[in-house]
This record gives C-alpha cells, sequence and structure tokens, in this order.
C-alpha cells in the first residue's frame, strides 16, 4: 500500500520534474534563437532602418505625429530587401569568397586531418606530448591567429620569415627573382591566405576526432586483412577509410557550417578588401547592419545565408547516405 | 599509469617496423610540431624585440640576432595596466559567468532528455527529436542575430554589460552542453539513482547528489568548451559592447587602427589572451578529446 502510493507520488514528482530539467534550455532557446530568428524574418520584410525607416524618418520631418506605415508601427512591409539582394554585386562576391572558404577549407582541413590522425594512430615514442601540441592552434582566439597569419604573410622580407624563408629559398636555387607572394594585397592570394589560417587553426579539430574515430576500430580486422596479404594502402583505402565514413560526413559538416561563419579572421588580415575579394557574407551583413544601419536589407542577406547552409547541409548529408549506401553493398 | 602500462607493447611493434617508415613518421610529426609551434615562438620573441628589430629583421634567436626587451610587457603592466587588466577581467567575468550558466542549464537538460521520456504532441517530437533542434541552434549562422540581439538589447538596456554578454554566450553554449551531458548521462547506469530513490531521495536530491558528482569529467568538458568559446569569442562581443564590457579578442582587433599596428604590442597581447586558455586546455586535454568524440563519434 505504501509501496503504490510512492510509486503514484513519484509518477507525478516526475511529470513536474522533467519540466523542472528541461525548462530553461528550451525558455532559453525559445527566448534567444527561435524568437529572434522569427523576429529578423519578419525585419527582412520591412524598410527598418537604424533610428526609424525611411518613412517614420519622413513623418517626423514633415511633422506628422501618429501612426506612420504598415499598421501604424512606422515602418513599411516591402518586398524590396529580396529585389535588392539579386542586383548587388558586393554580396555576390561575397557569397562566392564565402562558398571558397567552405568548399576548399573543409577539403584541406579534413585531407590533412586525416593525414596526421593516420600519423598519431601509429604507436611511437613520444606520442602523447605530441598530440597534445597538435591540439594547440584550436584554443588560440581566432583573432590571435589571424594576427600571428598576418605577420607571416606580410610579403617584406624584412618582416616576415615566411617571406624570408622564399628569398633564401630562391636564391638557394638560383633564380634571379626571388620567389615573392603578395599574400594580402593580391586578389588571388589575399583568400589563401585566409584560408591558411583557418585552416593552420582547425586541423586539430580533425585531427584528434578522427584519431579518436580510427582507434575505435578494433585491431582483428587490420590482423585479419594482413593474413589475406593486404598491404598498407588497400588496408587504408577497403578498411580504415570506410569504417571512418559516418565519423569523417559529421566533422565535415561541423567544420563546413562553422566555415560559413567566417568573420573574425577577415576582419583582422584584410577587413574584406582587396575591393571585396576576402569579404565573408557574415562581415558584409555585420557592416550592413552595424555601419550602415540597413537592418530590414541585413536581415534579408541574413536568411539568404540561412538558406545557403541549409541547401549545404541537405546536399550534404543526402550525398553522404549515397555514399555510406555504396559500400556497404 | 595506463600509458605506462602500454609503452611495452607499443616498442615492440615499433621494433617491427622498417626504418624508412620511422623516418617518414618522425619527419611528419616533427614537420607539423614546427608548423604549430613556430607562430607561438614567433609571437613571443616579437613581444620581445625593440621596433627596429621587428621592421628590419627578421630577427630570429634573442641574444644572438638580437637583444630583448621587457619594455612591451613592462607598457602592457605599466602604462597600458588599467585597460589590459580591465579587458582582462571583462573577459573572464563573461566567460566564467556564461560557463557557470551553460554547466547548470546543459546538465539539467541532458539529465531530462537522458533520464525521462518527452513526447511533444502538437510537433509530434520525442527525446530525439528534442535533443536535434536543440543542437542543431548551434550551427546556425550567427549573422542572423545580429539585428534582432542590436534592437532587443538596446530595448532591455543590455549593451556593454556583462549580463548581456553572458547570456549571449550562454545562449551558444547550451545546445552543446546538453548534447554532450546527454550523451554522459546515457553512459551513467541508472541504478544508482534508484537506490537512492529507494532510500527517500527525491528526483532532484538524487541528481544533485548521486548523479553530478559522478558526471564530473562531462561536466569539466562541457566547461571547458564553454570557456574557451566564450573567451575566444569575437563578432557578438564587438556588436554587444562599446566601452566597458569590452573582451580580450575585441582589444586585440582594434589594435589595428588605434595606433598602427605595434607588433610587438600586439604579440605581447595576444599572449596575455592566448596562454592561459592553452595551459587549462593542455591540462585537461584528456576532458576536450572526451568531449568532442562524445557527440561526433557516435552520432
Amino acid at each position: 500500500m505504501a509501496a503504490a502510493t510512492s510509486s503514484m507520488s513519484n509518477a507525478r514528482e516526475d511529470s513536474i520534474m522533467k519540466r523542472v530539467f528541461l525548462g530553461p534550455a528550451v525558455i532559453l532557446l525559445l527566448a534567444l534563437s527561435i524568437f529572434p530568428l522569427l523576429w529578423s524574418l519578419g525585419i527582412s520584410f520591412t524598410d527598418m532602418q537604424r533610428g526609424g525607416s525611411t518613412i517614420a524618418r519622413q513623418a517626423a520631418a514633415e511633422g506628422i505625429t501618429g501612426g506612420v506605415g504598415f499598421l501604424g508601427l512606422g515602418f513599411e512591409l516591402t518586398g524590396r530587401n529580396y529585389e535588392r539582394l539579386l542586383g548587388d554585386g558586393r554580396l555576390h562576391s561575397t557569397v562566392r569568397n564565402t562558398v571558397f572558404y567552405v568548399f576548399f577549407g573543409v577539403m584541406i582541413q579534413y585531407v590533412i586531418g586525416l593525414g596526421l590522425a593516420t600519423v598519431l594512430n601509429q604507436p611511437f615514442r613520444g606520442r602523447n606530448i605530441v598530440r597534445v601540441i597538435f591540439l594547440m592552434p584550436m584554443m588560440m582566439t581566432p583573432v590571435a591567429a589571424a594576427y600571428t597569419g598576418r605577420m607571416f604573410f606580410d610579403s617584406n622580407p624584412l618582416r616576415s620569415p615566411l617571406a624570408h624563408f622564399f628569398r633564401q629559398f630562391s636564391k638557394a636555387i638560383g633564380l634571379e627573382q626571388a620567389i615573392s607572394i603578395p599574400w594580402f594585397t593580391d586578389t588571388g592570394w589575399a583568400p589563401v591566405a585566409i584560408l591558411i589560417i583557418d585552416a593552420w587553426q582547425w586541423i586539430p579539430f580533425m585531427t584528434l576526432i578522427l584519431l579518436a574515430g580510427m582507434q575505435a576500430i578494433p585491431d582483428d580486422i587490420y590482423e585479419a586483412a594482413r593474413v589475406d596479404g593486404a598491404n598498407v594502402i588497400q588496408i587504408f583505402m577497403r578498411i580504415t577509410l570506410p569504417i571512418l565514413l559516418p565519423i569523417s560526413m559529421t566533422v565535415i559538416l561541423i567544420r563546413g557550417l562553422e566555415i560559413f561563419k567566417i568573420i573574425d579572421v577577415v576582419v583582422v588580415t584584410t577587413g574584406g578588401g582587396p575591393g571585396s575579394a576576402t569579404e565573408s557574407l557574415t562581415l558584409y551583413i555585420f557592416e550592413q547592419a552595424l555601419s550602415n544601419g540597413n537592418y530590414g536589407y541585413a536581415s534579408a542577406i541574413a536568411y539568404v545565408l540561412l538558406i545557403l547552409v541549409i541547401i549545404f547541409s541537405t546536399l550534404f548529408l543526402m550525398a553522404g547516405r549515397r555514399l555510406a549506401r555504396g559500400h556497404v553493398s | 599509469m595506463t600509458q605506462a602500462r602500454n609503452e611495452r607493447p607499443i616498442l615492440r611493434r615499433n621494433s617491427r617496423r622498417p626504418l624508412w617508415q620511422s623516418a617518414l613518421l618522425y619527419g611528419i610529426v616533427i614537420f607539423w610540431c614546427f608548423i604549430v609551434l613556430f607562430p607561438f615562438y614567433w609571437l613571443a620573441t616579437t613581444s620581445l624585440k625593440r621596433p627596429i628589430d621587428v621592421s628590419r629583421g627578421p630577427k630570429y634567436i634573442p641574444f644572438q640576432d638580437f637583444q630583448p626587451i621587457p619594455d612591451h610587457w613592462q607598457e602592457m603592466f605599466g602604462t597600458q595596466r588599467e585597460s589590459t587588466e580591465r579587458h582582462f577581467r571583462n573577459s573572464l567575468i563573461s566567460a566564467a559567468g556564461s560557463t557557470l550558466l551553460s554547466v547548470v542549464i546543459g546538465a539539467m537538460a541532458g539529465y531530462g532528455l537522458s533520464r525521462f521520456r518527452y513526447y511533444w504532441g502538437r510537433l509530434g517530437w520525442d527525446n530525439d527529436n528534442i535533443a536535434f533542434w536543440i543542437i542543431s541552434q548551434r550551427f546556425l549562422p550567427p549573422a542572423i542575430f545580429i539585428v534582432p540581439f542590436v534592437l532587443l538589447y538596446n530595448a532591455f538596456h543590455l549593451i556593454d554589460t556583462y549580463g548581456g554578454l553572458i547570456i549571449a554566450y550562454t545562449m551558444f553554449n547550451v545546445p552543446f552542453a546538453v548534447w554532450i551531458m546527454r550523451d554522459f548521462f546515457n553512459g551513467l547506469p541508472i541504478d544508482l539513482e534508484e537506490s537512492a530513490r529507494v532510500d527517500g531521495a527525491n528526483r532532484w536530491g538524487a541528481f544533485l547528489r548521486i548523479v553530478l558528482p559522478l558526471s564530473a569529467p562531462g561536466l569539466v568538458a562541457v566547461a571547458i568548451f564553454s570557456f574557451i568559446f566564450a573567451w575566444n569569442e569575437y563578432l557578438f562581443a564587438l556588436m554587444l559592447t562599446n566601452f566597458n564590457a569590452i573582451t580580450m579578442p575585441v582589444l586585440i582587433a582594434g589594435q589595428n587602427n588605434t595606433r598602427g599596428i605595434e607588433w610587438w604590442f600586439i604579440s605581447a597581447l595576444t599572449l596575455m589572451a592566448v596562454v592561459p586558455v592553452i595551459i587549462i586546455g593542455l591540462l585537461l586535454e584528456r576532458f576536450i578529446t572526451r568531449g568532442l568524440t562524445a557527440g561526433a563519434v557516435k552520432g
């Protein structure tokens, strides 16, 4: 009898407690993520600007008091922001740059990360220390990594050790004209420099997770393959890579989504230039919103970014699933 | 301890490896260590150089190529002391505050999703859907929050306050915290809690006294991630602060235009912002690995 009442009171307690446990997280996300998300969708269809919309400012200038605009709220509903997207050349170049960063960034980071994970998966002396050293760039604030990158990609050989190295190297192999790469002043090289800085910082992330994936592969699979006479390359291509496929998909997706957000490295190294050769979408949105105060237009661009991100992830997951099926059959 | 035990079989396998393979292996390892460490070395030496040694270089080895001077560090802790301390404190308070909140909220939600069954009838979502929804918030482009956050923060007078930064960072950290903690609690046997509850503890008591102490490694992992994220974050710190609450990354990025590029001073400042985090991270490295692989390896 006592047991029955206690279990009944337990059930009632649980139905309250489960809300108590999950509640704060859900409320936080609803208030600070879902609400702003919907709100900025709304703003993207208005002419809202910092200090009031055009129509509100006009009304104020003409001395009209009371409600103006849509429902008297002081702004107009409009689709103009989305029309403007189509003709905005600078926006198009930021989209191209961002896709460039994501595509090549993920590729470089994955290939090198996989290589380093393979190395770290071998037994050797000092492996634990090396693994810790490999992690260091990941913990650096991107702003700091970007400044450090700027010191290295300075094309003056009197300042930059990298340019100095190139000069010594060209001298050593007898080139008349020393190799000198105009990293931040050339529209072709500047995005590459940013790509390298981001890669330097985030390859450890790839390495770390791929290494964990490799260490989870049981040894007897390798033993069996070796007994069957497979060589190192065959083992890597036929066993390691397919087993790592799901985890590879995960890290590539995570890194890809993170690179879509890139702003700090760009701000510190080039500020988006030369021209808008390195400007990322996030930087452009930031400038539209905070430097120009075009809240409506900035929100519309942000939604384009969101849609890009969703398309990217969906296509990627679909391709991944197809690839996984191919390996199973 | 476990590492020492592993040492013997490793050495045996080592000796089976052909020499060229060992050479290649160590070659790659040494090369990559150089790639990782040299920039830090360069920051450290640059922070000790006279301006002339920076622009008429490159000088590599202290005492041989150039005479190191402590001036820039003295400047940072002398004439610039007020600024350095304030920005460091701002970073520390906003990172620590959001870490604390993220750990608490994340542990609670993670526990809920691991131990109760939820069903949000209107959406048809069960625990897995809810967990996926929560983690998906982590990957939304932050650009989409710029305008609404500026408007909200202006309305609530949160611009340039610790509270404002803490709230924003908590929002970004909670999804990952929930994800890691849920994974962690799923791996924790339920028997202990149940026996505690038979002994008369309620859910909350069992959570506080039995579950949380057992999940210290997960909590540490969540804390490191939250702290490092908040400490390093740039976009929102730039957007939501203008004087009092400016954090280290914004201060460093701002060195660009206030006094021209003084690489020696920037290097000192950068090390100041980076070294504490790296030390914490390296000391707690195994928790980082564990936390990162919690979601990724399985999911």
